[in-house]
């Protein structure tokens, strides 16, 4: 074709020349000016777009977990806070990817974690994960066991060459939420979940406050996840520690409130639970809330062992649905807090409201006489009666005796002469039909469950408003109640309940500050220092009702309430009972309010106690001012009287003469016996410092052996004082009292710390409560 | 030392005995070939260094995941840079003449290699563009490339004038492409086919065939890539993946996509030498076809605009070259050469910032390859070669010696 042997060398001609220059600025020029335009566009003008797709696939983010916030009492006790715990988890995808062994690891976890060999097996086989939990929240014991079981694992390095160290079994840092008193004053606390997320109670309310922010480190890494080599791209968000609460709480008065709470319902046999609520009258802080329904908030979704009997039969069903709807709403209830979301009929204890309203209207006054015949007629009811629950009768009465007796007819024409205007107007203004504003979850509104202002103010009908005035069929929560009660003694001010009274940072500074709120003044002072006198009467005086809530050395003022449930009477036909009391002391200068509800306590004759707020629950709020007032800082003021009846503490005598032991036994007021002949006492029964009644027969022992058998305790339930006394005296068995203080005959023991027919030490001690027979009643 | 002639400008420092049929004698002179032209070396050898460093700075993620060395493709390509240096030097000592006799050998050769390769060639993702030398492979359509560039600038020189007819413009070079295509597209090997069809349609539009038939070919490029891109998946799919490169980010898209989220990541002035992140193991290919994409990540606007002004240079370099080449052949081959670096760079460039659909152009000196690099440096050479025989300055060489 071409003959390269046929060399024609020419110059390049003009054409061909042109030709080469129109190339040169194609190819040189202006290919190169386009790309120079599409560089520009990509790397300046859509520079953060693409730089944005670019790290987001480049980096990953691990999250640093904040320390989430402790939750004090009052005094600096921790009651809930955060420890740090450990998450065990495999990447799949390395242990595939470093061809690390699946047994070891599995066994080795298995064995650590106690968690099935099979199922870890299981998860390896996602090999396209990088996360798969095997065990969260674990101590820091068994992540060190973990670290060596990674440690001396065999792995490679990725390119087949064998290294120590797993690579694909991983320990991940995170927090675990402890709760040291387990149960106490769980309803207020609540507890967090899974995901360190507040779940119930102030956990939840204040969750922002107390979760902080999670902090993370942003790492560049390479596209199958392994971190980039010599890169120093790491970018540090410092996680905010949660802030922490400071409770208005006190740990020991929540301790007190909750030993009798679970006392009252298992003396009384109360099968659908109570609460407790102990709250600063003049400052609306709440000092306890309790609910019986306790639950440990270490383990707030196991349910008691009773629930899970019963639920065992739904649990072999084929279909766990009902199982699980079953299961969910037992826990549902165990962690329902009673004091604020439920609502009940407070009956009597109202009538504190009552005679407020109807004192601050001055439509009676402390001189105001009311009879009662027993029954009494009432426009609207169709000509049914309505009757006092003295079918007797309580006859002419003061106010303050009305009080007292806790006289239904009293309070119903007393209710009448507020008139329903007056006395809805007063509901509000106490309360009663708006949430307090404590800062817990879940409280209840009331407004829709009272009559309409139509209905009420009917000038035709007056039944609702007689019913009202003595807390019949109206629909009250506990903190409602005690919130009322509080501005009834308080001076007038009705003040809005809290429990956190403040939070700092992790730094220490006041982020958030409660003070004591004044929702508004409901009544004059001067009406409020009436209600209080009249309050203490009814603990305090002969024939009051509240009797049993009486503490020696203390001003405490009171009522009682017993309430049938009227919608749950209509509904099913059924009778069920509340009983509640609510306390107030001390009434010259009231401190601290008691409320405590029990919820459906078993007829009397299987609890043998009389079913009423008097005898059930005033004991109770009693026995928790007689531990709460001292506690407090507030001292006793015995009445000559009462201080010959108190129990007196032994002295110590084994060393002294027979002769002085004698003499400081008379002093205290003891009875004495001797045994043996010598001078020196060489023993004593019962021992130093015991707390025993006044009037017990010391024994002394000089140059003589201790009695050491052991008698049989005898039953000494409804003996009167002094007969409860001689009685275990004759067995060589001692007396402590506590409850109502034994002024009369009427006095008996309702209660013995060892039951009849237990066997004893000779010279033991047996705690008696007393209570006034006379108290007992439905009111 | 040689003497040569008054003339030897023009025949490519060919050594030509006295013409004996001359009435007056011509005066023997001396006469030394050229320096190489050193702008052009320069260039060459700043590219090429910047080219080996990034090789380094692209393939070590790789590298290291892969084997364990981080080194490993880096030191590998710089022995071949150091010996595609002194390779460059030796084809520029080679005479023009030199080069005009082996065009055509040459043609033959790559021909007969495109053929061989489809029998021993080593497959590699689903084609057969190499034969394994032991020590390295190699793609014969390397060689082609400045087989068709020599033997089209000899076959021009000789055709002359009758480059303007059909038989000896077109239908000569097109039976040579179409062969040289057709055995490329039994690889399957696509980007070579353009380079090469683009490289040849440049000789032949340098040597004079009439500018009618150039639109005649692009009208059946046309309907070929019409047919091609109903025919072929992999074809449809990249076009389809060019378009709209998210719409299948995982899957066709990704390269594309993963090349300008590094080339974007670059902004003005780069996360810096080495800081870049695209080539742990998202960007594929990123010590080879998307190097480029590496390179503006690290060193930015700033630095793609400076590297790519050099290759503009070194381009516009080369032309000014050919122009200046005072002999028909050696001027063509430079025109030719430095169209084929011009064609590659610009391309290449292009695929990468998804000016034009994703295909397999590698940049010259840059992309990870011996014996690619080794070829393109003899080319250089070959340039080098020719630059010894023009005049730089217009000196008294300029007219060959001095009458003396």
């Amino acid at each position: 074709m071409v003959n390269p042997e046929n060399n024609n060398w020419h110059r390049p001609d003009s054409k061909m020349i042109g030709r080469t220059l129109f190339l040169m600025v194609v190819c040189g020029i202006l290919c190169f000016v386009v790309l120079f335009i599409r560089l520009y566009k990509i790397m300046i003008v859509d520079h953060d777009f693409y730089e944005n797709q670019a790290i987001s696939q480049q980096t990953r983010e691990t999250t640093v977990a904040a320390s989430r916030g402790t939750i004090y009492d009052r005094n600096g006790n921790a009651l809930a806070i955060s420890a740090t715990a450990y998450n065990i988890y495999i990447s799949p995808y390395e242990i595939n990817y470093y061809d690390e062994n699946i047994q070891y690891i599995a066994s080795g976890l298995s064995e650590i974690l106690g968690v099935e060999y099979d199922s870890i097996v299981e998860k390896s086989e996602n090999t396209e994960s990088w996360y798969q939990v095997i065990s969260s929240k674990v101590e820091s014991e068994v992540a060190d066991q973990v670290r060596e079981l990674i440690n001396e694992g065999e792995s490679t390095d990725g390119n087949g060459k064998a290294v120590k160290g797993l690579k694909g079994v991983h320990i991940e840092v995170t927090s675990k939420r402890y709760y040291p008193y387990s149960t106490l004053a769980c309803h207020v606390i609540g507890f967090v979940g899974t995901e360190n997320t507040g779940l119930e109670g102030l956990e939840s309310v204040y969750n922002s406050y107390l979760e902080g922010t999670d902090g993370s480190v942003v790492r560049l890494s390479a596209s199958n996840g392994i971190e980039l080599l010599f890169e120093n791209y790491e970018n540090y968000n410092d996680a905010i520690d949660g802030s922490d609460l400071n409770l208005t709480l006190d740990v020991t008065v929540q301790n007190i409130a909750e030993r009798y709470l679970e006392q009252a319902v298992e003396d009384n046999m109360i099968r659908n639970g109570g609460c407790v609520i102990v709250m600063d009258v003049n400052t609306g802080e709440i000092l306890a809330l309790a609910c019986a329904n306790e639950y440990d908030l270490n383990n707030p979704f196991i349910l008691s062992d009773e629930d899970y009997e019963e639920l065992a039969p739904l649990k072999e069903q084929e279909d766990q649905t009902e199982y699980n709807n079953e299961l969910r709403n037992r826990r549902l209830a165990m962690w329902r807090n009673m004091a604020i979301s439920d609502t009940y009929e407070p009956g009597s204890v109202f009538k504190i409201i009552t005679m407020a309203m109807a004192l601050e209207d001055g439509v009676v006054t402390e001189d105001s006489n009311f009879y009662c015949g027993g029954s009494m007629e009432v426009l609207g009811r169709g000509g049914v009666p309505l009757n006092c629950w003295k079918r007797a009768g309580h006859g002419n009465q003061t106010l303050k005796e009305a009080a007292m007796h806790s006289c239904n007819i009293a309070f119903v024409n007393i209710g009448l002469k507020v008139g329903a205007q007056r006395f809805y107007y007063y509901v509000d203004s106490f309360g009663f039909w708006n949430k307090t504003g404590i800062d817990l979850a879940g409280e209840t509104s009331t407004r829709g469950l009272w009559w309409s202002d139509e209905v009420f103010e009917d000038p035709n009908n007056l039944s609702q408003l007689a019913a009202a005035s003595f807390g019949q069929t109206a629909n009250v929560t506990p903190i409602q109640m005690i919130t009322a009660v509080s501005a009834a003694c308080n001076g007038g001010y009705l003040m809005e309940p809290y429990i956190v009274r403040d939070i700092t940072d992790p730094d220490g500074n006041v982020v958030y500050s409660k003070q004591p709120t004044v929702v508004r003044q409901v009544i004059s002072e001067e009406t409020s220092r009436t209600v209080c006198e009249i309050l203490e009467a009814v603990v305090g005086e002969e024939g009051g009702t509240g009797k049993n809530a009486y503490v020696a050395g203390y001003r405490i003022g009171g009522k009682t309430g017993t309430t049938t449930k009227t919608a749950y009477e209509v509904e099913t036909g059924k009778r069920e009972y509340m009983v509640s009391f609510c306390g107030v002391a001390p009434m010259d200068d009231p401190q601290i309010a008691v409320l405590l509800v029990l919820d459906n306590p078993a007829p009397m004759s299987e609890s043998g106690v009389y079913i009423s707020g008097g005898a059930m629950a005033a004991p109770y709020v009693g026995k928790i001012m007689s531990e709460v007032l001292p506690y407090m800082g507030i001292e006793p003021i015995y009445n000559t009287e009462e201080e010959a009846l108190l129990d007196v503490t032994v002295p110590l005598l084994v060393g002294d003469t027979v002769e002085s032991a004698m003499a400081s036994l008379t002093e205290k007021g003891f009875d004495f016996k001797v045994v043996g002949e010598g001078t020196t006492v060489t023993d004593q029964v019962p021992n130093a410092n015991a707390e025993i009644s006044a009037g017990s027969t010391v024994i002394i022992y000089a140059d003589s052996e201790k009695r050491t058998d052991e008698v049989t305790v005898p039953n000494v339930m409804g003996m009167t004082f002094a007969n409860a006394q001689k009685t275990l005296a004759s067995y060589g068995l001692f007396m402590e009292t506590s409850g109502a203080l034994p002024t009369n005959s009427n006095i008996t023991v309702s209660n013995q710390s060892v039951a009849g027919g237990t066997k004893l030490p000779y010279g033991s001690v047996v705690s008696v409560t007393l209570v006034d027979e006379t108290s007992l009643g439905f009111y | 030392m040689s003497r040569y002639s008054q003339d030897s400008y023009e025949n490519g420092g060919e050594r030509i005995v006295e013409n004996p049929y001359a009435k007056t004698k011509v005066r023997r002179v001396e006469y030394q070939r050229g320096p190489i032209d050193m702008p052009f070396f320069l260039l060459t050898l700043i590219i090429l260094i910047i080219g080996v460093i990034m090789v380094l700075s692209a393939s070590f993620a790789r590298a290291y995941y892969a084997s364990g060395t981080p080194t490993r493709y880096f030191t590998r390509q710089m022995l071949f840079a150091i010996s595609g240096v002194a390779l460059l030097y030796a084809a520029s000592l080679f005479p023009v003449s030199f080069y005009r006799r082996m065009a055509m050998p040459s043609l033959y050769v790559s021909i007969f290699l495109l053929a061989l390769v489809l029998v021993i060639g080593s497959s590699g993702g689903g084609a057969k563009r190499w034969i394994n030398l032991g020590f390295t492979t190699f793609q014969p359509s390397e060689v082609a490339k400045i087989s068709v560039v020599l033997s089209f600038a000899h076959m021009i020189c000789v055709f002359k004038d009758k480059m303007k007819t059909f038989k000896y413009g077109v239908l000569y070079f097109g039976i040579i492409l179409a062969i040289i295509v057709g055995l490329l597209c039994l690889e399957p090997h696509i980007s070579a086919s353009l380079i090469i069809v683009a490289v040849g349609a440049i000789m032949m539009f340098l040597g004079g065939t009439n500018p009618k038939w150039f639109i005649l070919g692009l009208v059946i490029l046309v309907v070929l890539a019409f047919i091609l891109f109903n025919t072929m998946g992999y074809v449809s799919g990249r076009i389809t993946s060019w378009l709209d490169p998210f719409s299948d980010s995982t899957g066709d898209g990704w390269q594309i996509i993963q090349s300008l989220y590094a080339i974007g990541s670059g902004g003005l002035t780069g996360l810096g030498l080495g800081q870049g992140r695209q080539k742990y193991l998202y960007l594929p290919e990123e010590h080879n076809d998307f190097i480029f994409s590496v390179y503006c990540e690290e060193l930015g606007f700033v630095g793609a605009v400076l590297l790519l002004l050099l290759f503009a240079m070194l381009i516009c370099r080369g032309y000014w070259l050919s122009i200046h080449c005072r002999n028909r052949f050696g001027s063509l081959v430079i025109a030719g050469l430095t169209s084929l670096l011009a064609i590659q760079v610009v391309l290449n460039v292009a695929v990468v910032t998804n000016l034009v659909p994703c295909t397999g152009i590698s940049l010259p000196f840059f992309s990870y390859g011996g014996t690619a690099l080794w070829i393109q440096l003899v080319e250089m050479g070959v340039i080098l070669s020719i630059s010894r025989d023009i005049p730089l300055k217009r000196s008294k060489k300029k007219d060959g010696v001095e009458e003396k």
